[in-house]
């Protein structure tokens, strides 16, 4: 049965289904909500986890990877600059190889000050070696939490659930909300292979000289690699015992496409409606909805967009001095294919614009008349 | 290294970065140069404590439901915790670190339930250990003669008292009235300490009934007969009928003599005395009570808030007064006379020294006049190679006096005025005289029984000098860590209404319930003593501290003296020196 909720409270329903022991945490907007509730079901011992108020995210971090190297389920939340002075630990935990899950409800980074959807918090953790997952609904945040934990504790790396601050953390949908029983068969309790243990007591982490050092990155590259097929396998059964299912991209009336619209998170709802309305009127638009962003399903894109002549990337984030990083991350992943799609890159929605169907139909208009993008990065909900 | 694991292939590297052999081989602890070490401090409540009580240790018990070993902890030191649980002036509570963050702990009422949760118990016998064959004689059982006869019987000495009066306690039966100290529970530990072979010989007033002569068959003589007689106003008027001491109106009430001072009842003097005094007349009926001290109200020697409580019962305090003389009205006093003064620099002796205000006289009537300015020993008894200097009986800090086998407490030998202080006296002398009758006394041991640096003693020290230091010093409330403690009220305690003491010499305040007494306990710093918190194990990031008997021993092995232990111990008990290497 579905119940209304919060987007955020969908996470921590997730969390507790997920028999989280321990979670580290400290309140930031908009990701507050999220450990908020997770605080009351452990105060009312629904979630009989303990509950470390600390006194900074790299604090929260720190208790995660404490908690996780003695082989317990570890959780936080995070966001923005919380996520920002993280970032040390971040690397820690994932070269540690601990199945830590954090959501990270996206926001822009100051300055100026903004609390509002931009995805350059998570984005800018890329290269820290986390899963990352951009959810699309209430639900699928709750799913994606649940499959973290299996696919993180199969591959031994963290996992980062992305939702859209707002748009997701902060408004009510229709939930399922999956029996205990159920989940408790899709996911068992984590039984860590190496853990500190005070009466086999080992050195963690210590030093690691330059004879191995290499064989260590290399084995973190392939259980990313891995994870490609973990990924696709954990969701399999998720679909069997749930009957919902994500995989890492999804594409949406990509059939004979002109144009084919790239996007992520929220703006993939919206965008569906906009598709829907260009098929309705015979014009072959499709959507391509990327989910998972680490690893980057390289070879799915290439699967998906072969034959494709242009795409129209939407990117809600900025690398600056290069441009949209999913649009990056697209053209890197397609660069060396014979036959190739246009990459037309949009930045729209920054710090919590909205995007609304006007901007997405402008983005397909413009993709559908042009030949090649005028600029390398386009602004279409820019006041010129 | 025991062994070098070279790895060949990738598939030998585990995916954690994770030493493959125990290493228990590396001892970590080479790398120390600042040591860790469990101590035990001495907490400000107890060197406070001129009985010499183990506060901090009592607290302990008493948060773990343990109220009869609390007891017994009290016990090895002081024979009264239902008296002191009731009349001592706390000057622990005053020195509680606690005080410097939120409130005191409330001391008093602790040592108070536990001696009253004792009093429910099974009495039991004690026959001391060790018989000696040494007797000595103690005049006089108030606090100082019952705790040094107490002591001296623990230690297996044949003990005889000699009191004067038909009962004993000293001041504490004839001088505290009931509504501050019951008679049950006096009677109650004063039959605790007869069972352990103290004799106590009452209407046995040496000089009169018995000669002094015949106590020089004992090996040692303890002089505790207190301050009894009262002091003069040296005016005129001061025989008239209705003019009488105040140690004299209480003892008549302690006696069950019919007492009737009057509607109107004019006290003189300003001390615990003087307030005793009022608070008794407004019980017996008064109606007009009016206080008159020399001193300035903030200056008084009565404790605050005695004094605070004698104005609750309508008792009037008018202080910086000085008598000029008392006129009578058929024989009986009539009218006092005073004069407003302000007290100038004390006299070479030391006493007061008022300087009247010229045309500030004014008069006051009264059917009966109190004096309490003060009581002095009366030594009349003593034979005359007894040493006396200012009019107490000289003697050193423990009680020794000349000639030898003689030894003094009590307000006998120093104006204590207290009872707690009365009990710090006769332990010392106790030993003393132990040490003495064994034959070797050195000031070396007095150092070593000392708790704190204000004189009070432990006899439980005695008997079992402490490993490590023998008086560690004091923990301040800067060594507190009170990050560790929530902010939390003192317990309330419960007196009766003014309305329920009129004409009654029921108990004023009420003793507090045994989960009370617990709650307030917890509110306990612990200061310096380990309580196994636990602090010190969760913190040490090299498992380092091991726990041993509810306590924990630290692996220096492996201790690499970062010294976090030292510095998250909420109460001091970890020193960090530096290694001796």
């Amino acid at each position: 049965m579905k119940t209304v909720i919060e987007g955020s409270h969908a996470v921590s329903y997730g969390v507790m289904l997920s028999r989280v022991q321990v979670i580290a945490a400290y309140p930031i907007t908009p990701q507050t909500h999220i450990v908020e509730r997770l605080s009351e079901l452990c105060a009312s011992g629904e979630l009989p986890a303990r509950f470390l108020k600390v006194e900074s995210e790299h604090s929260a971090m720190a208790s995660c990877i404490g908690a996780s190297a003695v082989g317990a389920r570890a959780f936080t939340a995070s966001s923005s600059q919380g996520i920002a002075l993280m970032h040390e630990l971040l690397h820690w935990a994932s070269g540690a190889r601990l199945p830590i899950v954090m959501a990270n409800v996206n926001r822009a980074l100051a300055a100026p000050w903004n609390i509002w959807c931009d995805q350059i918090d998570s984005l800018s953790q890329r290269d820290t070696g986390w899963l990352q997952f951009y959810c699309e609904s209430s639900q699928e945040a709750l799913d994606t939490v649940l499959q973290s934990f299996k696919i993180s504790e199969r591959v031994l790396l963290p996992s980062m659930v992305v939702l859209d601050a707002f748009y997701l953390s902060h408004t009510y949908e229709p939930v399922d909300i999956p029996d205990r029983e159920r989940v408790d068969k899709f996911l068992p309790p984590y039984e860590p292979k190496f853990k500190i243990d005070p009466k086999d007591p080992k050195s963690f982490s210590s030093m690691t000289a330059p004879d191995i050092f290499t064989e260590m990155r290399y084995q973190m590259q392939q259980s990313m690699e891995q994870a490609k097929s973990v990924i696709l396998e954990v969701d399999e059964e998720y679909q069997r015992l749930f009957g919902r299912g994500y995989r890492m991209i999804e594409a949406y009336r990509c059939e004979d496409a002109e144009v084919v619209l790239v996007t992520t998170g929220t703006v993939t709802s919206t965008s569906r409606e906009v598709i829907d309305h260009y098929r309705e009127e015979g014009k072959a638009i499709g959507l391509l909805k990327i989910r998972t962003f680490r690893p980057f399903p390289s070879e799915d894109v290439r699967k998906k967009l072969k034959g494709i002549s242009k795409i129209a990337v939407i990117d809600r984030n900025i690398s600056f001095g290069v441009g949209g990083i999913f649009a990056e991350e697209l053209r890197s992943a397609l660069c060396n294919e014979d036959e190739r799609p246009m990459v037309f890159s949009f930045i729209a929605g920054l710090g919590g614009r909205d995007i609304t169907q006007e901007t997405i139909a402008n983005v397909i208009e413009y993709t559908l008349e042009q030949d090649q993008p005028k600029e390398d990065i386009l602004w279409p909900d820019l006041k010129r | 290294m025991k062994q070098k694991i070279t790895f060949k292939r990738l598939q030998d590297i585990p995916p954690v970065a994770i030493s493959m052999g125990m290493m228990l081989w590396n001892k970590t602890g080479t790398w120390r140069y600042l040591r860790p070490k469990y101590t035990v401090k001495t907490p400000p409540c107890n060197e406070a404590c001129p009985a010499g009580n183990d506060i901090e240790g009592f607290m302990a018990l008493v948060t773990e439901g343990k109220l009869q070993e609390a007891w017994e902890l009290i016990k090895e030191e002081n024979p009264f915790p239902g008296v002191c649980g009731r009349v001592c002036f706390h000057p622990c509570e005053s020195s509680c670190n606690r005080r410097e963050y939120d409130e005191a702990l409330s001391i008093q009422a602790v040592e108070r339930l536990i001696a009253d949760s004792h009093f429910k118990m099974k009495r039991q016998k004690h026959p001391p250990k060790l018989q000696r064959k040494e007797r000595i004689a103690v005049i006089g059982s108030g606090p100082a003669g019952l705790t040094c006869s107490y002591h001296l019987a623990r230690m297996g000495y044949g003990v005889t008292v000699f009191e004067s009066y038909s009962s004993p306690g000293g001041i504490l039966r004839i001088g505290i009235p009931e509504y501050r100290l019951s008679k049950s529970v006096l009677d109650h530990e004063i039959s605790e300490i007869q069972s352990w072979g103290v004799e106590i010989k009452t209407n046995a007033h040496i000089g009169k009934d018995v000669a002094f002569e015949d106590l020089k068959k004992y090996r040692a003589i303890f002089i505790a007969t207190g301050a009894h007689r009262s002091r003069s106003l040296n005016i005129e008027g001061e025989r008239l009928e209705g003019v009488v001491a105040g140690l004299e109106f209480l003892r008549r009430i302690h006696m069950g003599e019919k007492v009737t001072p009057g509607e109107r009842v004019v006290v003189i003097g300003g001390g615990n005395v003087a307030v005793d005094v009022a608070r008794s007349a407004w019980r017996l009926g008064a109606k007009k009570i009016q206080m008159v001290c020399l001193e300035s109200k903030d200056r008084m020697p009565a404790f605050p808030e005695d004094i605070a409580e004698t104005e609750a019962e309508g008792i009037l305090v008018l202080p910086s007064a000085m008598p000029l003389r008392i006129t009578p009205d058929l024989g009986k006093v009539k009218k006092l006379e005073f004069i407003r003064a302000k007290l100038g620099e004390p006299k070479p002796d030391g006493s007061l020294n008022p300087i009247p205000i010229p045309g500030t006289e004014f008069s006051l009537e009264a059917d009966s006049v109190i004096t309490a300015i003060g009581e002095v020993p009366d030594l009349s008894f003593l034979p005359e190679d007894v040493s006396i200097k200012k009019g107490f009986i000289e003697a050193d800090e423990m009680g020794f006096v000349h000639p030898e086998g003689y030894f003094g407490g009590g307000d006998a030998i120093h104006p204590y005025h207290t009872v707690a202080g009365a009990i710090g006296s006769g332990k010392r002398a106790a030993l003393a005289i132990h040490e003495y009758l064994q034959g070797g006394w050195s000031r070396e041991k007095f150092r070593i029984i000392q708790v704190g640096q204000k004189g009070t003693i432990s006899v439980k020290k005695y008997f079992h000098p402490p490993e490590g230091e023998t008086n560690p010093p004091v923990v301040l409330f800067k060594d507190i860590k009170t990050d560790y403690f929530e902010h939390q009220p003192r317990v309330g305690i419960s007196k009766l209404s003014i309305d329920e003491r009129v004409n009654s010499f029921r108990e004023i305040h009420s003793g507090l319930g045994q989960e009370e007494a617990k709650e307030e306990a917890n509110r306990c710093f612990n200061c310096g003593v380990c309580n196994g918190c636990d602090n010190c194990w969760i913190y040490c990031p090299d498992l380092a501290v091991k726990r041993k008997n509810d306590r924990y021993e630290i692996d220096y092995d492996y201790c690499k003296g970062c010294g976090i232990c030292f510095e998250e111990c909420p109460r001091s008990a970890i020193l960090l020196e530096e290694e001796g290497r």
